[in-house]
C-alpha cells in the first residue's frame, strides 16, 4: 500500500500525544499539591516521549527528523483531534478530558498493538505499559469527583459534558483509512474502536449516575450521588432528552449516531486556541532553526 | 583483539556506565543492554529505555558510547535506543536492587501491581502506602512508610499487562 495512510496515521497518533503533553506541562508548579503536580508533569513527560516514539517511525516514512515534525511544521499541518488543544481551564476539565483522552487513548492502543505494521505494533507494546499508569491515574480522579461532594460532583459533571463531543472526534476517520482496515495496519476501524469506546465511558457514567452527561449536556442539575439499600445510586431531577450531538441510546448501549460536532482535527482544522498553543510550543524551534538541546 | 575480546572489553565496560539520575546504579544492572554485536571494526551497540520519555536518555547514549571508545579505540560505534522489546523491571539485577536500596529507593514490586506494599528502604517495614504512582522522575513512586513515618520513593514497577 502507499506509505501516506500510514504517516497520517501515525501523525495523527503522535500530534495527539505531543499536544496533550504540552497542555499537561502547562500545570507543572501550579497544581495545588505537589503529588498531583509531579503526576501531571510526569505524564506530560511520557506522552511527549511517545510522540518522539511516533515521530522516529513518521520519519522513517517522511524524511524529516522527528523534532522537524514535532516543531516545525505549520498550525495547519498538525492532526490531533481539537479536544487536546483546548486550554486546561479548571482541574474539572482537565480531569474529565485526561479521563477522556485516556480511556480513548486505551482501546486505540489495544487495536493497535495487533497491527500489521510491525514497527507501530512493537512501539504501541511498550507504550501500553505506560499509558497503563496514566489510565489508573485518570480513573482515579473519575471515582474521586464523580461521587465526591456536590460542587467536585457538578463542575466534573459540566466540564464531562463539555469535553465529550470534541472527544468523540479523537474517532474520526482518518483519511486512507479503508486501506489500512483491509491490509490490517488498523485492526479496527475508528468508528469500531468509538463503538467500544462508548460502551466503557458509557457503562462508567451510569454508575455513578452521570448518564446525564450523555444525555443533555452541561446545563442540568447534577444533583447528589443517595445512597441506597440496594448499592445503587439514585440521583434527584427528571430526564431532558438528548443533547449530545452525535450521540443515541439504543437497545441499552450509548451509539455513534451521524457526525462528528467536534471533527476537523484529523484534517488540520483546528480552534483558534491551536494558534496561541503553536506559536508558544514552536517558538524556540522556530527562533533558531537547527539548534540542538 | 579479537571480536570476541573487543566484545566483551565494550559489554565490560559499557555495563558500568551509571544511571545519570540514580547515580549508584549501572546500566548492566537496570538491564537496559540488549545487544553489543561486534563486525570489523564498526561496533553496534542496542539499548532499551526504562522509559519511553526519560530525559536522561541522551546522557545514557553518549555516556554509552564514551565508555565503549575508551575500551575500543579504533572502532566505528553506533549506539541506539530500540522499543522492539519492552524493558521491564524484571530486568534489574539483584545488585542492581540492593543499589537501589542503599540509595533510598525501595526496589520495584510485582510488575504492574504499584498498590502492593514494597519494604521501607529505610526501617524495613513492609507497613507502607503507595502515595502516589508519579514521582521526581518517569521511573520512581512515592511511597509513605506508616512505621518509621517517612515518604520514601520506590522504582516503579514495570511489565506488560
Amino acid at each position: 500500500m502507499s506509505a501516506e495512510p500510514r504517516l497520517a496515521l501515525l501523525l495523527a497518533l503522535a500530534d495527539d500525544e505531543l499536544v496533550m503533553g504540552h497542555r499537561l506541562s502547562e500545570w507543572t508548579g501550579w497544581v495545588p499539591y505537589v503529588e498531583e503536580d509531579l503526576a501531571m508533569s510526569s505524564i506530560a513527560q511520557d506522552e511527549i516521549g511517545h510522540a518522539r516514539a511516533l515521530y522516529e517511525i513518521a520519519s522513517a516514512i517522511d524524511g524529516r527528523d522527528p523534532d522537524a515534525l514535532a516543531l516545525g511544521r505549520d498550525a495547519g499541518d498538525y492532526t490531533h483531534a481539537v479536544v487536546c488543544e483546548r486550554p486546561n481551564r479548571d482541574y474539572a476539565y482537565t480531569a474529565a478530558r485526561h479521563y477522556l483522552y485516556d480511556t480513548a487513548d486505551d482501546v486505540r492502543l489495544d487495536a493497535l498493538k495487533g497491527s500489521t505494521f510491525k514497527e507501530l505494533a512493537e512501539v504501541v507494546r511498550v507504550l501500553r505499559i505506560e499509558e497503563g499508569y496514566h489510565l489508573e491515574h485518570a480513573r482515579a480522579w473519575f471515582e474521586r469527583l464523580a461521587t465526591g461532594p456536590v460542587d467536585a460532583r457538578q463542575r466534573f459533571g459540566d466540564a464531562l459534558s463539555d469535553a465529550l463531543p470534541e472527544a468523540m472526534a479523537l474517532f474520526e476517520p482518518l483519511p486512507g483509512e479503508d486501506a489500512m482496515t483491509s491490509d490490517g495496519t488498523m485492526p479496527a476501524s475508528n468508528e469500531e474502536q468509538l463503538t467500544r469506546w462508548l460502551g466503557i465511558i458509557g457503562a462508567d457514567l451510569e454508575r455513578v449516575g452521570l448518564e446525564r452527561v450523555l444525555e443533555t449536556g452541561s446545563e442540568e442539575d447534577i444533583g447528589e450521588v443517595l445512597p441506597t439499600s440496594s448499592g445503587a445510586s439514585e440521583v434527584s431531577g427528571e430526564r431532558k432528552p438528548l443533547r449530545v450531538p452525535g450521540l443515541e441510546r439504543r437497545d441499552g448501549r450509548w451509539v455513534h449516531a451521524g457526525s462528528f460536532s467536534g471533527a476537523g482535527g484529523r484534517t488540520g482544522h483546528h480552534s483558534e486556541d491551536f494558534d496561541v498553543l503553536w506559536r508558544e510550543m514552536t517558538d524556540l524551534y522556530r527562533a533558531h532553526p537547527g539548534a540542538r538541546w | 583483539m579479537s571480536t570476541t575480546t573487543i566484545e566483551l572489553a565494550v559489554r565490560d565496560a559499557i555495563a558500568r556506565v551509571k544511571d545519570p539520575e540514580i547515580p549508584v546504579v549501572t546500566i548492566g544492572d537496570l538491564g537496559v543492554i540488549e545487544h553489543v554485536i561486534v563486525s570489523g571494526d564498526a561496533i553496534e551497540i542496542t539499548l532499551l529505555p526504562t522509559f519511553v520519555g526519560c530525559p536522561a536518555l541522551d546522557v545514557i547514549r553518549a555516556d554509552v558510547e564514551r565508555a565503549a571508545r575508551e575500551a575500543a579505540p579504533d572502532t566505528t560505534i553506533t549506539v541506539r535506543f530500540t522499543l522492539s522489546i519492552p524493558w521491564t523491571t524484571d530486568r534489574i539485577t539483584d545488585a542492581g536492587r540492593e543499589a537501589l536500596r542503599s540509595f533510598g529507593i525501595a526496589p520495584p514490586g510485582e510488575p504492574r501491581l504499584l498498590q502492593i506494599a514494597v519494604p521501607c528502604p529505610n526501617c524495613g517495614s513492609r507497613d507502607t502506602v503507595l502515595e502516589s504512582a508519579f514521582g521526581p522522575t518517569a521511573c520512581r513512586t512515592i511511597r509513605y512508610c506508616n512505621a518509621c513515618r517517612n515518604p520514601f520513593e520506590g522504582f516503579k514497577p514495570k511489565g506488560e499487562r
